[in-house]
């Protein structure tokens, strides 16, 4: 997704930073973030790089659920890089997306351990969902990672390389999720950030997440 | 691994008993090279610290997805711990077998093994490489932020104090072959020291730990309730440190004994500190 020319004189030719606002008050937890991921990356049995999590707050009678959609947070400063010894981990200066290199990957699990949020994963094998043989689809799909190394969230790179918005922002049907360049003071996330109450997960760590949850 | 969907404190999962051997292989290995050198003991106890390492090196290269990338590992020592740790395990290897090879009689025509200078020098960096090994796994931990009980500026200190201790307690073990003339009592002294001292700095990590928020709170209340408050306090305290204090002040003659709880209590406590490891929660913050 390459900014055009507008952005690249607002942003004063800053790389893009891309990131996604959160609109707690707009997500009912119905998942289908969660399925789009799936579907769009393969991921196998057991590991989810984008997950919505529940938690029951009050007491009955007034009691309720509340949903809080997690992945990775393509930090600025992100703590999972550092602590990688090969640099399989990084950040890419085009874009500010924190993604990995899967052939220097060790599987050490430093990273996995060192992100906060929880959102690195590492599969033991590739097995697919229906048995030991894969189906076609998990065959093809699978070829986006390696197992024995860490994968993670890449905010879909190979859509936003053609111009896509990722999977899980397309499918969300109450629009909870919103996808832009942080770095472009008019974009529709900028705008909301700018006007909205709302909170960086862990902000206290330093890491400045490209995360922002409207609240 | 999985993760639940929920948002409650969880514990890594990630490492466990291997990297818990690795550990406590490569700290015996250093602090062992670290008392030789001190004391003065057998060029048999030299090798048996190499041999540590190296077997530790190979149990974590058993842990790791994809072994055969592991010397990519060397190329981050400017931000990663581990890379250093690597380089700092390297560079034990080497100077450390410098060191000793002179010492046995089939290398003995090693040109260095008959220049003080050159010897000295070699013994020095062998002996940091054996003080940075020790170190490094507490730095590997601390450098977390996202599991605030090893976030200390401490754990490095109590990782070195630990290895000294389990080599001490090795060299109860071996005392026949390993002292070379060098005094029992001396080395029995110091092993005290080291148990009194491991006591004391485990006792102000908890109690400095147990105010450091929920998640730290979380891992100290791990450390004294279920299976693993019963590893750590017996395992640990008990039969890793106060039983062998005792045995090596009022019974010195069953101090191998000690030695044996010492090496027991120093695996344990790796375990410990990392099955202790629990997350803040995503959203509790």
């Amino acid at each position: 997704m390459a900014p055009d020319k507008q952005t690249i004189v607002r942003t004063n030719g800053k790389a893009p930073r891309w990131g996604m606002a959160i609109d707690l008050k707009r997500c009912v937890g119905c998942q289908s973030c969660t399925l789009a991921c799936k579907v769009e990356n393969g991921t196998p049995p057991g590991i989810f790089w984008m997950r919505v999590l529940e938690k029951e707050e009050g007491t009955y009678p007034v009691a309720r659920k509340v949903f809080l959609p997690v992945r990775c947070n393509h930090c600025s400063e992100p703590p999972c890089v550092p602590v990688c010894p090969t640099g399989a981990s990084y950040k890419r200066k085009k874009d500010n997306l924190v993604l990995i290199n899967q052939d220097k990957c060790i599987g050490c699990r430093a990273c996995v351990v060192a992100c906060p949020y929880q959102v690195r994963f590492i599969s033991e094998d590739a097995k697919g969902y229906y048995g030991d043989e894969l189906t076609p689809y998990e065959a093809e799909s699978y070829k986006k990672w390696q197992p024995r190394t860490v994968q993670k969230c890449t905010f879909c790179v190979d859509r936003l390389e053609t111009g896509r918005e990722p999977a899980c922002v397309q499918t969300c049907p109450t629009r909870a999720l919103v996808f832009g360049n942080l770095n472009d003071t008019e974009s529709e996330i900028a705008r909301l950030v700018r006007g909205r109450a709302h909170f960086q997960p862990r902000a206290e760590l330093g890491t400045d997440p490209s995360l922002y949850y409207l609240t | 691994m999985a993760h639940e969907f929920n948002m409650d404190l969880t514990p890594q999962e990630e490492w466990s008993w291997l990297v818990a051997i690795d550990l406590f292989l490569g700290g015996l290995g250093g602090g062992l090279f670290l008392l030789y050198q001190v004391f003065g003991l057998s060029s048999a106890v030299a090798l048996l610290s190499l041999g540590l390492v190296v077997l530790g090196g190979l149990v974590l290269l058993s842990e790791l997805g994809h072994p055969l990338r592991a010397w990519r590992a060397l190329l981050k020592p400017f931000s990663s711990w581990i890379s250093r740790g690597v380089i700092f395990v390297s560079l034990f290897l080497i100077f450390g077998a410098l060191y000793v090879a002179p010492t046995l009689e089939y290398f003995s025509w090693l040109p260095w093994g008959d220049d003080p200078t050159a010897r000295k020098t070699i013994g020095a960096i062998a002996g940091a490489a054996a003080l940075l090994v020790t170190l490094y796994p507490g730095f590997v931990l601390a450098a977390s932020p996202s599991i605030p009980f090893w976030n200390s500026p401490l754990l490095p200190v109590l990782f070195f104090s630990h290895s000294l201790m389990g080599a001490s307690g090795l060299v109860f073990l071996l005392a026949p072959v390993a002292l070379n003339g060098a005094a029992l009592p001396a080395i029995r002294v110091v092993g005290e020291v080291l148990i009194a001292t491991n006591f004391a700095l485990i006792a102000i990590y908890l109690l400095t730990l147990r105010g450091s928020g929920l998640a730290a709170r979380e891992a100290v209340r791990r450390l004294s309730e279920g299976a693993l408050g019963w590893t750590f306090q017996v395992g640990v305290v008990l039969v890793g440190m106060i039983l062998p204090l005792a045995v090596v002040i009022w019974l010195p003659s069953a101090a191998a004994f000690a030695g044996i709880c010492i090496l027991i209590g120093a695996l344990l406590f790796r375990y410990c500190v990392l099955k202790a490891g629990v997350y803040v929660p995503f959203a509790m913050t």
